[in-house]
């Protein structure tokens, strides 16, 4: 009894402390204030978010059965199916969840204010992120780790299994493609950065050169010596930076650096990948998981004052600089990964679930490694708003709004409401060893900024220009190796469908079938990113959305199929579990496509931009739409008229591909309810003979079947 | 604090799958016994190669 009410009594404090730390996020009136609130604000909710919704999802909504055995002892190879300590089983769901999105979101959606966004990335993620990423993990491991696009066709439908496996593709190319401009633009006209991340490529075929045939299996030992030359190669992007002979070579124009990243990319797809791609996924693990390590610890000892509004005026009128479009449904579509991630369902499903050695373990895999993600962005949405607004605009704004000097930049920040002296733009961008931080979009440089100014605070203000460069490095790292990673994947789909009709391009060892979809898919994102680069209406306010929409797609697909599985189970009564953030999830990307194909406001429809472009043509000079907009001359006008076209057609593709998933779950929900006999394709039960710890109970070999 | 930068070191040996052999002789000589196992280069070589040989996909 005592100790039952002293266990109650510590949640009824960590509510109270959430609630206070809440409140003073809500209420705040100052200039400034402090992180700490945002930051246990977010841990008591997570604390209470697992402790009671994950544990409710646990026990009555998915029943997890200890006693029964998981694919991994089932079919225990001691390769991809084996036990795995659910610590490092956490961390490995961790480090493939762990991305580049949930720390460029929140960036962006600074532009809103912190509160929007923060609220979004804590209570989405306890009440759709995690229990996505949960369910599906508990779906696909009750089914012997089946993906997302198998257990859709199986349990939805082939019309939702091929709308599923269209998606994905589909969001591939954008996703590489956006990721891919975010490293352009924090690369280009940087030779620090450039000479920094070109040098991982010699590192990381080193590194695999002596984890394949010099020391094969010595992954820590190969990691430390790659993490040591990295830093080296920081080292020496600042010294060829400084140089008056090397600078200049190592300085690239955006179109540069473009055309790199394609040869690169198609070069990575081709080559075997222990030569390339697995060393790199080594380093950019280690580099990704020790930056956050870094930069909560930072975050802790400084506990920085936020200097962003709770709320800016484009919050409500849509016409943000950042990326137009108002709170809803854009804060939702842009924060992606840090709330809900239908990436994540892909990782759910297949590779962790064959790993887990306990039912009960979905919980702290699932639902736990998603409040970490969670937590990683509200780390980037702290470390975007210590900046000054001022300097935070001059930055993210779309730069044709900018122009190319301080002066015209502090005047534009002035035009949006902010202010901030041309000075203080060229002070920033000295400490930070670059030439200029104007118009620096993509979320990268901010999000660097911000680290930087945090880690040099925690050295008493020093060496802020390597932290600076440390910071973009290690976001470009890994966005490579999701560029490496992601057109493989893509290019294996591509041999997959096409083998559907001609066999043998199907086999992926086989070279030509090999070289002809790696073309395909590096000239598809190639394309999106080329046209985001170049396009006179701005870049990534242009393709941001389309991607943020991409990925909530996916996330529908997932709660689509989470929904169907638990009616399935005869969990009716629970359905809402899922089915509620698909409604949510189903709203917010539907009204975001909706505006993105529909809205007259040019700043936001592309369909509305597409009309002022054709109208310019039609007329030889540009109309005041395309003016208001900051198109140059005329000259750009077919080219806007081609991206729109792309980019509108692309919106209204993922809008019927939601629809298509979303009707035909839902035929089978009602036909289950008028009490159509379910088809499982579950695993029948077995008895586990492991202990909580992955010890053998009884004296049977492990894995004998 | 040996014993916990011991931990630490067992847990990073684990997680970054340098010990990933050693298991998988115990399982291989609890499954198959009699058939030789790889050797530990073979082992990585393979194992790498099935890894990535279907990818997966990541977080962006």
């Amino acid at each position: 009894m005592n100790n039952g009410l002293r266990r109650y009594a510590v949640w009824v404090v960590v509510a109270l402390v959430g609630a206070l730390c809440w409140g003073m996020l809500a209420l705040s009136r100052g200039e400034t204030i402090n992180a700490g609130w945002l930051l246990f604000a977010a841990i008591a909710s997570y604390a209470i978010g697992y402790r009671f919704y994950a544990r409710f999802i646990q026990r009555r909504v998915l029943e997890t059965d200890d006693s029964r055995a998981t694919p991994a002892e089932r079919l225990n190879n001691g390769r991809d199916f084996e036990p795995m300590d659910k610590r490092v089983l956490f961390g490995h769901h961790f480090a493939a969840i762990a991305g580049a999105g949930p720390l460029v979101g929140p960036v962006l959606a600074a532009q809103m204010g912190f509160l929007p966004g923060t609220i979004w990335i804590i209570v989405g993620v306890i009440l759709a992120g995690a229990v996505q990423d949960m369910t599906t993990l508990f779906f696909s491991m009750r089914r012997d780790g089946k993906t997302l696009g198998q257990m859709a066709r199986e349990e939805i439908g082939p019309v939702g299994g091929a709308a599923a496996l269209i998606a994905v593709l589909s969001i591939m190319v954008i996703l590489l493609a956006v990721l891919a401009l975010v490293v352009v633009l924090a690369l280009a006209s940087s030779p620090w950065g450039s000479f920094s991340l070109a040098m991982t490529i010699p590192i990381a075929l080193l590194m695999g050169v002596y984890m394949r045939f010099l020391r094969p299996g010595r992954v820590l030992e190969v990691s430390v010596i790659g993490v040591a030359l990295l830093i080296l190669a920081i080292f020496g992007g600042g010294w060829i930076s400084e140089s008056s002979s090397y600078a200049g070579a190592w300085t690239f124009t955006p179109n540069q650096i473009v055309l790199a990243l394609i040869v690169y990319g198609f070069v990575a797809s081709v080559l075997p990948v222990w030569l390339l791609l697995a060393p790199r996924d080594y380093l950019s693990t280690f580099m990704k998981v020790g930056t956050i390590l870094l930069l909560a610890v930072g975050i802790a000892v400084t506990l920085p004052a936020m200097h962003m509004p709770k709320t800016t005026d484009f919050a409500f009128n849509g016409h943000g600089p950042v990326f137009a479009g108002a709170l809803f449904p854009f804060v939702f579509i842009t924060i992606a990964c840090g709330a809900l991630s239908g990436f994540h369902a892909l990782i759910a499903s297949g590779t962790t679930p064959k790993l887990i050695q306990k039912e009960s373990q979905v919980r702290v895999i699932g639902y736990g490694a998603m409040l970490m993600e969670s937590f990683v962005a509200v780390m980037a949405m702290i470390a975007a708003t210590t900046l000054d607004p001022g300097v935070y605009f001059a930055m993210n704004a779309n730069p044709v709004l900018l122009g190319d000097t301080v002066q015209s930049a502090a005047k534009a920040v002035q035009g949006f409401g902010f202010s901030v002296d041309p000075q203080t733009l060229t002070n920033t961008a000295k400490a930070v060893g670059e030439e200029s931080i104007i118009g620096r979009t993509g979320g990268a440089p901010t999000l660097a900024v911000g680290i930087s100014k945090i880690f040099s605070n925690v050295l008493g203000g020093a060496a802020q220009a390597f932290w600076y460069h440390f910071a973009i490095m290690f976001e470009a790292l890994f966005i490579l190796t999701t560029v490496d990673a992601g057109t493989r994947v893509g290019r294996f789909m591509i041999q997959d469908l096409v083998g559907n009709v001609w066999r043998p391009f199907a086999r992926t060892s086989w070279l030509p079938a090999n070289l002809v979809a790696s073309a395909l898919i590096v000239g598809a994102w190639g394309y999106f990113l080329y046209a985001g680069v170049n396009d006179p209406l701005g870049g990534i306010n242009q393709l941001f959305p389309l991607f943020g929409i991409a990925n909530q797609l996916l996330a529908a697909v997932a709660l689509a199929v989470g929904t169907t599985i638990l009616i399935k189970m005869g969990k009716l009564r629970y359905a809402w579990v899922t089915a509620v953030p698909l409604a949510w999830d189903a709203a917010v990307t539907l009204t975001a496509s909706w505006q993105k194909i529909f809205s007259s406001d040019p700043a936001i429809g592309f369909f509305a931009q597409r009309a002022a472009a054709v109208q310019s043509i039609q007329s030889g000079k540009l109309n005041d739409t395309l003016k208001a907009l900051k198109a140059e001359s005329i000259k750009d006008a077919p080219q806007i008229l081609v991206n729109t076209t792309v980019d509108g057609v692309l919106s209204i593709l993922f809008a019927l591909m939601i629809i298509i998933v979303i009707l035909d779950a839902a035929r089978v929900w009602f036909g289950l309810i008028r009490g159509k006999e379910p088809e499982m394709s579950e695993t029948p039960w077995q008895e586990s003979h492991l202990d909580s710890d992955g010890n053998a109970i009884e004296r049977e070999p492990v894995g004998a079947r | 604090m040996k014993e916990h930068l011991r931990a630490i070191w067992d847990y990073l040996k684990e997680i970054s799958g340098e010990n990933a052999y050693d298991r998988y002789l115990a399982v291989h000589t609890a499954t198959h016994p009699g058939k030789p196992p790889m050797s530990r280069g073979e082992f990585y070589r393979a194992r790498q190669d099935e890894k990535f040989a279907n990818p997966g996909s990541r977080c962006p």
